[in-house]
């Protein structure tokens, strides 16, 4: 090839687009690369694209919190770039964090109060005027419609819970990944598609470039890691990577269901996002008044963790053809069940299956590597995609301190956010911490 | 009123489907109660609301998996089920006479119910063998059914949209078509109610059905390969159209 690179990003979804576009703007001149046909199309389009600041750690609220302010502007975030296929929009709902056994949500309410995120405390009866439809009992432990004891009556009520008007949702995952694409093309980004990398080469202890599968060689100084699923791959890829993590990534296969909304109850216009941490499942609404019912992974429910190239061509076991299965539509349509009465639950199970990038502690790993010149963001699991255009613009700058020469692992570096007056560690998302067990170890992070 | 419904466990329709050994499939996919049938049962437990007297029972000929569907059916409302079970794949002669026999040891049918079709086998045989059988009147593809005075009042839906009513004494043999009704899905509390139902399992053997003197099986299966090309129509908006309505009359030939 005869363009020349200062940076490969591999992968071109909600956030190898903005490291692109952050990248462009500080004047390097970079080639995203993915397998697939255009930006967002893997798994970045079967996000759920929740945007809600209620996370276990203050850093992770206030990263939440910032990444809201870019969804609210997004025109000029994207420097009112023009893309021939729209615009995502964000549908602001607001949320409310269930006050459940099932969240650490004193601590969440703590971290608000830190960060500054304006919420109520919400009762029972205050929720019940909200969603008439919800049934406020507790239904604590979550448990699997296998078991018998998941079918026994509540005895008690719950507590009620936090709302938190800032927040939504963005109605279209992929079209936002293709957004920025379009916004870092403006700023002189380049994008390949259909070219999946076999090999990530190194020279002299520094990474040189990648080679597509047709054989193409292009070389770069700096190459990152964005391959969302694939992300462990491609770390085995490079020279000595893979090893010097600690946190390793998987590709954890992952079922989000639609189930129609009660006739009389205007979910789509009317409806909160919710997270419900009592039956274990997350809702927002979708269009075509659906409820779109996402799982907080509780402990009874079997993970599955996959090769991305067998589940996306549709081979393996269970998810086979990336189909919904039965036994977890049930469970996770019923558990909703529970808390909306009214709900029914047709036979054919509707929704998405796609995979999650997920690290061994469910916290992503933002850093460079033991390969100058090849740095991630990867480990984003489920619940990252709300802090994109943050995570953008954080690797952009932690990629560009690096290169000129700070020691990163020694002396990380301080990100400092553009909407709220806050620095943060990047160290925290450090590849060679140990499990940080104050995680949730759940989407919910 | 006792009012049998014959459900039938078909492959999700969203599943991608593999053929094994040229005349089977790789069955590690999800089954669910044949979509039709969910017409048959909603209107089956609408006519027993109505006539306080009445009972819905399902009636399915299906493996031990087919469980999970007899499950669906009690969810929507039906009050007891009847599995018959049976390892093997059977034609519609031969699932016809299964139905006929077993509904006869439980009991007297008033009226039989089941979908159009199945969306697997798409025959849209089994109603009229069962019609044969018990010697009643059948109608297949009812969009509208009303039970006045020993009779069943039907719209029945022609090709092309065309609607013929027929009055038809009961007991009789009626498919419910899409247009029926809109199934009524159950709630968590109607899943918790159905867990109380009873399900009946006969063994297939035990019916000692003889072997009809004829017979359908399948020879071979083939997957369906469809070449559609996408075509970019060009132009304002009124050219659009303009093309798109010469599309729809010389190409489609569904407007003249």
């Amino acid at each position: 090839m005869a363009e020349k690179y200062d940076a490969i990003i591999i992968g071109a979804g909600v956030i190898g687009a903005p490291i692109a576009y952050e990248l462009s703007k500080m004047g390097y001149k970079t080639l995203n690369v993915d397998k697939l046909p255009d930006a967002g199309e893997g798994s970045t389009a079967g996000s759920c694209a929740i945007v809600r600041a209620h996370y276990s750690t203050a850093d992770g609220v206030a990263m939440a919190y910032e990444g809201f302010k870019y969804w609210l502007d997004w025109e000029n975030y994207l420097d009112n770039v023009k893309d021939e296929k729209g615009l995502a929009r964000y549908m602001n709902t607001g949320s409310i964090l269930v006050k459940s056994q099932g969240h650490d949500w004193k601590k969440v309410q703590k971290n608000y109060d830190e960060v500054g995120v304006d919420y109520e405390e919400w009762s029972i009866d205050k929720i019940k005027k909200e969603v008439p439809v919800a049934d406020l009992h507790e239904f604590w432990p979550i448990r699997r419609p296998e078991d018998p004891k998941f079918f026994d009556e509540p005895t008690k009520d719950l507590e009620g819970g936090i709302f938190c008007s800032e927040a939504g949702y963005v109605n279209d995952p992929a079209l936002s990944a293709h957004n920025i694409m379009r916004a870092a093309e403006a700023k002189g980004a380049k994008f390949m598609f259909n070219a999946e990398v076999i090999d990530v080469r190194s020279e002299d202890g520094k990474v040189a470039g990648i080679t597509l599968k047709d054989g193409t060689k292009i070389n770069a100084g700096i190459v990152v890691n964005v391959g969302g699923p694939h992300s462990f791959l491609i770390n085995k890829m490079a020279q000595g990577v893979w090893e010097g993590c600690n946190i390793k990534t998987k590709a954890l296969r992952h079922e989000v269901m639609y189930c129609p909304s009660p006739d009389d109850y205007d979910y789509l216009n009317d409806g909160y996002h919710m997270s419900d941490g009592d039956i274990g499942c997350y809702i927002r609404p979708e269009v075509g008044n659906l409820f779109l019912i996402g799982s907080e992974d509780p402990e009874c429910d079997p993970q599955e963790w996959v090769d991305p190239d067998d589940f996306y061509a549709g081979k393996g076991g269970h998810g086979k053809d990336n189909v919904l299965t039965e036994e977890q539509w049930k469970a996770q349509c019923y558990r909703l069940g529970k808390r909306v009465p009214s709900l029914a639950v047709p036979n054919q199970p509707k929704g998405v299956v796609d995979l999650y990038d997920c690290s061994d502690d469910w916290i992503p790993v933002y850093d460079k590597s033991d390969l100058p010149g090849f740095y991630m963001a990867i480990g984003t699991s489920g619940n990252q995609y709300k802090n994109a255009p943050v995570v953008g613009r954080m690797m952009a700058e932690l990629i560009d301190a690096c290169e000129k020469g700070l020691d990163h692992d020694n002396e990380p570096f301080q990100y400092q956010f553009k909407h709220i007056d806050r620095k943060t560690d990047v160290g925290f998302f450090s590849r060679k911490r140990e499990i940080n067990y104050n995680s949730s170890f759940s989407v919910n992070g | 009123m006792q009012i049998y419904v014959c459900v039938k466990h078909v492959p999700d329709s969203a599943a991608s489907i593999t053929i094994i050994d040229d005349t089977g499939i790789d069955k590690n996919i999800t089954f669910l109660l044949n979509p039709f049938d969910e017409h048959a049962l909603t209107e089956a437990v609408k006519i027993r609301d109505r006539i306080g007297t009445s009972e819905v029972i399902a009636i399915c000929l299906g493996s031990k998996d087919a469980q999970t569907t007899l499950q669906s059916a009690l969810a929507m409302g039906a009050d007891r089920g009847i599995l018959i079970q049976s390892g093997e794949n059977h034609d519609s002669i031969f699932t016809a006479k299964a139905l006929k026999i077993a509904i006869d040891q439980d009991g007297a049918a008033d009226l039989i119910l089941t979908g159009k079709e199945s969306i697997d086998a798409e025959g849209m045989q089994t109603m009229f063998r069962l019609g044969a059988l018990f010697d009643f009147p059948v109608a297949n593809n009812i969009v509208k059914l009303d039970i006045e005075d020993g009779y069943a009042i039907v719209d029945h839906e022609r090709a092309g949209g065309i609607i013929n009513t027929y009055k038809m004494p009961l007991p009789c043999v009626i498919g419910a078509g899409k247009s029926l009704n809109i199934p009524k899905y159950p709630t968590f509390r109607d899943v918790v109610q159905a867990r109380k139902k009873v399900i009946k399992t006969i063994a297939l053997t035990d019916l000692n059905i003889k072997k009809p003197s004829a017979s359908m099986k399948i020879t071979k299966l083939e997957s369906l390969q469809q070449t559609r090309e996408a075509k970019e129509i060009k132009g304002t908006a009124v050219q659009a159209a303009e093309q798109i309505v010469q599309i729809l009359k010389q190409e489609a030939k569904v407007i003249s």
